[in-house]
């Protein structure tokens, strides 16, 4: 080359020439740096080798039903190198970009995965997605997905037919209530141990004794002690009638007070306001077996006539209807527990078992519109127990037989008793 | 100190396991640390776990727990005699809170999913299987969809057990009695291991430390 | 206003509460409640640790019997209450756990708590025993067939269970004893187990509503007019 003022002149000779040496130069730089790398130059070492893996496809992002939009549903082919045995994908990592932003690793997932919910997002925010796998020593990334923003569903329309059944189940106590006030005589078989509520109360009067309530040892967030204290309130109209009598300890602070305001109405309904006082109901311990060993010691030193153990019970159940049991006192019990069940009927003159806890108080009470509730509960029986005969006929037919029609009626029944969120 | 909590705890155990000859003042002494104890325990416990934690800490995020502290304020207003009916009103809060939240949750998971459950081919183990389960499996299945049948049979309010449904009702109680027959039989092994448990602690730590 | 408000906010709080488990932006309502209902047990124990403090002080003051153990009771309330609230023995200051190790909380926790408990808990083997004798009388029908099915899943689980039918041969092996407790939890019982739990949810249907609809209100006095 040669330079004139201002001027450059390259001739073709001398350009193949320069770029020969400009090729070679490279080529030896690269060869430089490699050797400066990896060390003197020979056979590449395994654990050198970059461990090349497909990336995973098809990623797609969904709005997650039925939510208040926060949730997407993000779902991928895996790796073709993600294999059970002898794979070269060690997991996946999910990223996640929001509003455009840079993109930022939000999970990892194990070697399999195809599915991943991402919670606590915002409806007003655009996500987008995508999913790499990842080997030893390298990743390979999905492509995007495309940009979603999480939407609000106001109806879960999976639990469509559990409001159904619900409703149609709500609306036949009601329909029973509403005909009972009408003056509808409607039939209730006797229950044993609520009829002998009235007796098991007057016993305890003849002999001059305490009757012993214990209401559970739950609190007052369990549908079990709600019915433990209907049932208080048809009890202490008795007693307070009777002016028999009543001692309840319990083992909640909420549960005291809602017994007392049941007590102290029951004794102002019978005309007997000053025969009430507030320390026929106090407070022990939370403390299971605290509580136990007080309730304990009442019954021996006290002696009641009459004990009544209705409520949420675990283990202590026993411990306290054997030592009931052990002072002379008639028992009548009731638990929604079925495993403590077995205990009271093994140690109580009378249990209410499950269902009959809950409709005790509708029983004592006596009312009309009380026990056409009960008469609603039958019909939701009635629909289980269709329910049950039909779904056991047809799933019988459809697995020994190949008939479609009656396949697709049994599917229908079992979506329809399917709950899923 | 060790000593003297191996020496404490014996002296419980052996006070309370005294009650099983009759009540005396050893138990009665047991008892009474036991209440007491066990009453300041969960009251330290709800202090730090549900008001402090809630109101000290973080407690911008939680306005709202006010409202469940104006409730509990309410509820304290129990002590005035005069405006002592305004309790009432935390108390129905909780009343119509539970009978609400657990009344869709009994509906899913005692009736709808049982009923779900219930619902299986008698005579296969899979559909499109033919008549492949064996007959212990089939009587199986046979006692279940039966069982629960009749059991419900029993619990029905409306109609007296007379005649052929109350022979069904029958059956029905004699099922749920082999339920509680069953319940009552696992658990007495898990009962007797407790008591071992305490055994073990009195015979080999306590004693096995003194002799 | 004393009755009609509480039977208002009872209906509007429960309908609320159904509705918020078909309605997502309300499904966090439930587990609001929960929080709530803690805040609230809280200031209730004032209420019930007051009236503890009452009883056993009047039981005191009076001279009743058993007065002795009473002072017991509320020594060892406002020693626990000291020792949990100031935190006295703990690693650090008053922010430190509480049960951290070496506290006089977690020391009377382990040493006294635990012990108690667990002896309660362990008179259950007595108590089960004396249930077992007088269910063992099988005054009828229902008690025998009670009976039996315990015997039989009690042997199931030991190995006396084995041995004793053990010469039973595999053709009729479901009649070998701990095969046939295998069935009878799996099939029988199953069967039980599901009626008692589709009655106690119906019950519990029926019961909210009758308390939701005002149709029972014995906790807040009775079925006067409003």
């Amino acid at each position: 080359m040669s330079f004139k003022k201002n001027t450059l002149t390259v001739t073709p000779s001398a350009f193949s020439f320069s770029l020969l040496i400009i090729i070679f130069m490279t080529a030896a730089a690269s060869v430089v740096s490699a050797s400066a790398v990896s060390g003197p130059a020979g056979p590449p070492e395994a654990d050198t080798v970059e461990i090349v893996i497909a990336s995973p496809t098809s990623p797609v992002v969904s709005d997650f039903k039925y939510d208040d939009g926060n949730s997407l549903i993000l779902t991928w082919v895996p790796s073709i190198d993600d294999l059970p045995v002898g794979g070269k994908v060690l997991g996946y990592h999910v990223y996640r970009s929001d509003n455009g932003g840079e993109a930022k690793k939000i999970a990892e997932l194990i070697p399999g995965s195809n599915y991943f919910k991402d919670d606590d997002l915002y409806g007003d925010t655009t996500y987008v997605y995508h999913v790499v796998a990842r080997s030893a020593n390298s990743r390979a990334a999905s492509i995007n997905t495309e940009a979603i923003q999480p939407r609000r569903e106001w109806v879960n329309l999976n639990l469509k037919y559990l409001f159904l059944i619900a409703l149609i189940i709500a609306a036949s106590v009601i329909y029973f209530i509403e005909t009972a006030k009408r003056g509808k005589k409607l039939f209730v078989r006797k229950i044993a141990g609520l009829e002998a509520v009235d007796e098991a109360i007057g016993r305890a009067t003849e002999m001059g004794r305490s009757i012993l309530f214990i209401p559970g040892i739950n609190d007052m967030d369990d549908v079990q002690t709600l019915a433990a204290i209907t049932i208080l309130g048809r009890v202490s109209r008795v007693v307070a009638d009777y002016d028999t009598k009543i001692r309840m300890p319990v083992a909640r602070s909420l549960v005291m007070t809602a017994a007392r305001e049941t007590i102290k109405a029951s004794y102002m309904a019978a005309g007997r306001p000053d025969a009430y006082n507030d320390d026929m109901v106090n407070y022990i311990t939370d403390e299971q077996f605290g509580y136990v060993a007080a309730v304990d010691g009442i019954m021996v030193r006290e002696k009641p006539a009459t004990i009544f153990l209705l409520g949420g019970f675990f283990a202590e159940s026993l411990i306290l209807a054997e030592t009931g049991n052990s002072v002379g006192a008639i028992q009548i019990a009731g638990t929604a527990r079925p495993a403590q069940l077995p205990f009271f009927i093994a140690a109580c003159d009378f249990t209410l078992i499950g269902e009959e806890l809950f409709a005790a108080s509708a029983y004592l009470s006596g009312e009309p519109k009380q026990l056409g509730s009960l008469k609603g509960q039958d019909i939701g029986k009635g629909i289980a127990m269709l329910a049950i005969l039909l779904g056991v006929l047809l799933s019988t037919i459809a697995a020994v037989g190949d008939t479609e029609t009656i396949t697709e009626i049994l599917k229908f029944i079992t979506k329809v008793f399917t709950v899923t969120n | 100190m060790e000593h003297f909590s191996l020496w404490l705890a014996a002296f419980l155990t052996l006070g309370i396991i005294s009650f099983l000859y009759k009540d005396n003042a050893w138990y009665k002494l047991t008892e009474a640390i036991f209440v007491g104890l066990s009453a300041g325990y969960w009251f330290v416990a709800l202090f730090w776990d549900n008001f402090y934690g809630k109101f000290w800490i973080g407690k911008d995020e939680h306005l709202y727990l006010y409202v469940g502290a104006f409730l509990g304020l309410l509820m304290l207003l129990r002590l005035i005699p005069k405006i002592g009916w305004i309790s009432r009103w935390p108390l129905s809060f909780i009343v119509g809170a539970t009978s609400g939240l657990w009344l869709i949750n009994y509906f899913s998971s005692n009736i709808m999913k049982q009923v779900q459950a219930t619902i299986m081919p008698l005579f296969s183990t899979q559909y499109g299987a033919g008549f492949n389960a064996e007959p212990a499996t089939i009587i199986g299945n046979l006692v279940i969809v039966f069982g629960t049948f009749t059991g419900l049979v029993y619990f029905f309010f409306s109609k007296e057990h007379k005649g052929a449904f109350g022979y069904t009702a029958k059956m029905g109680i004699w099922v749920i009695m082999i339920t509680f027959g069953a319940s009552f039989g696992y658990t007495v092994m898990s009962r007797m291991s407790l008591f071992i448990g305490r055994i073990d602690f009195l015979l080999g730590e306590w004693l096995g430390m003194i002799l | 206003m004393k009755r009609g408000v509480p039977l208002i906010i009872t209906f509007v709080v429960g309908t609320v509460l159904i509705f918020s488990v078909f309605i997502p932006p309300m499904e966090n309502l439930g587990e609001n409640f929960t929080l709530f209902f803690d805040i609230i047990a809280v200031f209730a124990f004032f209420l019930g640790g007051g009236n503890l403090l009452r009883v056993h002080l009047t039981k005191l003051s009076r001279r009743k019997r058993d007065w002795e153990y009473s002072i017991v009771t509320i020594v060892g309330f406002f020693f626990m209450l000291a020792c949990g609230l100031f935190k006295i023995g703990n690693p650090g200051d008053i922010s430190a756990s509480l049960t951290a190790e070496g506290s006089w909380f977690q020391t009377i926790y382990e040493s006294m708590f635990v012990p108690l408990g667990s002896t309660m808990y362990a008179l259950l083997a007595f108590f089960v025993a004396s249930a077992s004798y007088r269910a063992f009388r099988a005054k009828n029908r229902e008690a025998t067939i009670l009976l039996l099915a315990a015997f039989i899943i009690l042997l199931g689980r030991t190995p006396l269970g084995t041995f004793v039918t053990s010469w039973i041969p595999d053709s009729f092996s479901i009649m070998q004893i701990p095969n046939l407790a295998i069935w009878i939890m799996n099939s029988p019982n199953l069967a039980g187990q599901r009626a008692i739990m589709i009655g106690i949810g119906l019950g519990v249907v029926s019961m909210s509503l009758r308390l939701i609809l005002g149709i029972e209100r014995t906790y807040l006095g009775g079925d006067d007019k409003l």
